[in-house]
């Protein structure tokens, strides 16, 4: 990896006892879309305001390319962001918004005037320059807030849940919109979401935070199929878990038994016969049998038709329940609660958690 | 149509609240026209006498153009300092900026005279009596609450994001506060700037206590007026601040619609 355009060593924040932030270690590399998420509470959003610098750290450093900006206040940052409630200024038109940072750094009122006509061209809003806010619709208004953040040029794009106060349509044509943008421009983006969806979208690499500590950092799909806790495993998408135990077997395939059921588990992971491991399961890679044909006999308890797919919730006995996606056009088998089906699954399937 | 007795009782009742606040107002009206050289009613006839006689009294307009220059003085300074401390409150948390408009409006609750004793001994100490800059000071301070309020509501809906947008843009706090945060309070600096000044040109209490002969406001002209000598110039003086009430008032409506 090269120099890293942003890299926070050790952060901690404290607000009372509480640990907002909990040595956060964390490199970025220049032009990449990074995305923090978590829960609420889980430090991303403190994480974001002190790279920001509107709050301090209490222990910890932050450099950008190597230059100490721990204590460097926002302004000489050089950092654009975008808010979740858009924070346009209210008062000015969105040409003297989007040219604020450019009147400020005293350019010229020719290049001012170019740079803004660029920016609002940038973000499809050329014909608004002289709309006041409150006359713009909330994506409107947030094309412009992030037509304002990117005028200057920053170092770096920061944007705190931009899309959160949009409806779900509009929420995703500007998720392609920001990939676009991140694309075309080259420029680094730090994205905050609570939202896995837009995480898993639009992200380069994802940094999963829970209690201001770093779960589990990587790119989408590495996060996806192998989360290595349970809290990765149940905020990013869905998971089933299993408790098992290992019988036998030396790796890759292990044979391991839960609940009285036999099943072998292919996985890089190193296991010990005897040892109790934790499993996550994905509900897409459960398959739905009809009964005897799969693994594990179970009824179903609740079906949630998602349109192209169709959720299946079913339970073993014992109570241990399952979630099944499966899709739609699958019409082998047309799952109505109280069926009796059996379910089963890849031996690769599984993730093998760490303990937590 | 039908009126129901419900809309007859509160619109009759809604006629006599007013009539209630503007009756004795409008009383000073035909005393004004009065042809009597005491205060009454017009005897044979109506007379311009009394506002003529305003407008060539070299006191008379004395005291008001003291009273206007006074008031815009303490508007103005009123004005920047609730401002400031207004949005300097907005600035801090909201718990502190609540505890501190409990304690900025302690001037309105107090009662005048307990003020203006305070004032008063005061003022003796630093020789402030009797000059026009005890009048303002004393006048700014009474102003002020009614400067802060209305900033700080016009703050109340104000994104807290907004400091945080411009200093991530590049502005530094003091161009955070000038180019955005009072542009946005500018409405109710308006407004705190017409209060404090109605509430300078009004005062009577405060004056009375720390002035003699040498500071004379139009108020004071108006109280001694009625004490020393039944002049019916009181009245014309009355029913002109009335008219220019109105006027300001059909202004500002005019305006907004």
């Amino acid at each position: 990896m090269n120099t890293p355009i942003l890299s926070i060593k050790n952060a901690v924040k404290r607000y009372g006892t509480v640990n907002a932030l909990d040595g956060v270690n964390l490199d970025v590399a220049e032009g990449e879309f990074l995305t923090l998420l978590g829960p609420s509470g889980s430090g991303k959003t403190t994480l974001l305001s002190a790279i920001a610098g509107f709050i301090g750290l209490d222990e910890g450093t932050l450099a950008l390319r190597s230059n100490d900006i721990t204590g460097k206040p926002p302004e000489h940052r050089d950092f654009g962001m975008v808010f979740q409630g858009y924070a346009l200024f209210p008062t000015m038109t969105v040409r003297e918004n989007v040219g604020f940072p450019l009147k400020i750094r005293k350019r010229p009122a020719a290049e001012i005037k170019k740079r803004v006509d660029e920016a609002l061209e940038m973000v499809q809003m050329g014909a608004f320059a002289d709309r006041m806010p409150s006359q713009l619709s909330g994506g409107q208004q947030q094309r412009i807030a992030l037509a304002r953040a990117m005028s200057f040029d920053p170092q770096i794009l920061l944007l705190d849940e931009p899309l959160s106060a949009l409806d779900k349509k509009l929420r995703a044509d500007l998720q392609w919109e920001l990939k676009d943008l991140h694309q075309k421009l080259g420029v680094t983006f730090i994205y905050v979401t609570h939202d896995q969806d837009e995480a898993l979208s639009m992200s380069d690499r994802i940094i999963i935070l829970k209690d201001g500590a770093i779960q589990q950092e990587g790119g989408p799909n590495t996060l996806y199929d192998r989360p290595r806790n349970r809290f990765v495993a149940d905020f990013l998408g869905k998971s089933n878990f299993i408790e098992a135990t290992v019988t036998g077997g030396s790796g890759p395939t292990f044979h391991c038994e839960s609940q009285g059921t036999p099943f072998d588990l292919i996985t890089d992971e190193p296991c010990e016969q005897g040892q109790a491991i934790s499993l996550a399961l994905r509900p897409e890679r459960l398959r739905l049998g009809l009964p005897g044909a799969e693994l594990v006999p179970a009824t179903v308890k609740q079906v949630s038709y998602l349109g192209e797919r169709c959720q299946v919730l079913v339970v073993r006995e014992g109570g241990e329940e399952f979630l099944v996606s499966r899709p739609t056009w699958k019409t082998d088998i047309t799952p109505t609660p109280g069926l009796q089906v059996s379910i089963g699954w890849d031996a690769d399937a599984p993730v093998v958690l760490a303990p937590s | 149509m039908q009126v129901s007795a419900f809309r007859i009782f509160f619109q009759t009742g809604a006629w006599l609240v007013i009539a209630f606040l503007v009756l004795p107002i409008l009383v000073v009206l035909p005393i004004s026209f009065t042809d009597t050289s005491y205060i009454g009613l017009p005897k044979e006839g109506l007379s311009l006498q009394h506002y003529a006689n305003y407008f060539s009294d070299p006191d008379w307009l004395g005291a008001t153009w003291t009273s206007v220059w006074v008031g815009l003085v303490v508007a103005t300074c009123a004005s920047a300092l609730g401002t400031a401390f207004a949005i300097g409150c907005w600035f801090l948390s909201d718990r502190a900026a609540m505890v501190a408009r409990w304690v900025l409006i302690t001037p309105i609750l107090v009662p005048p005279v307990v003020q203006s004793l305070g004032f008063y001994r005061f003022w003796v100490k630093l020789g402030l009596i009797d000059t026009h800059v005890g009048v303002i000071l004393a006048h700014t301070l009474l102003a002020l609450p009614y400067v802060s309020i209305s900033v700080f509501a016009a703050l109340t809906n104000l994104d807290r994001n907004l400091p945080r947008a411009a200093r991530s843009l590049g502005a530094s706090v003091m161009q955070t506060v000038w180019a955005v945060v009072v542009p946005a309070a500018r409405p109710g600096i308006a407004t705190g700037f017409i209060f404090a000044f109605i509430v300078s040109f009004d005062e009577i209490v405060g004056v009375l206590f720390i002035t003699v002969r040498n500071v004379q406001t139009l108020p004071k002209m108006i109280w001694e007026g009625i004490q020393d000598n039944i002049d019916p110039t009181i009245a014309a003086v009355a029913t002109l601040l009335i008219a220019l009430t109105l006027l300001a008032t059909a202004i500002g409506v005019l305006r907004r619609s």
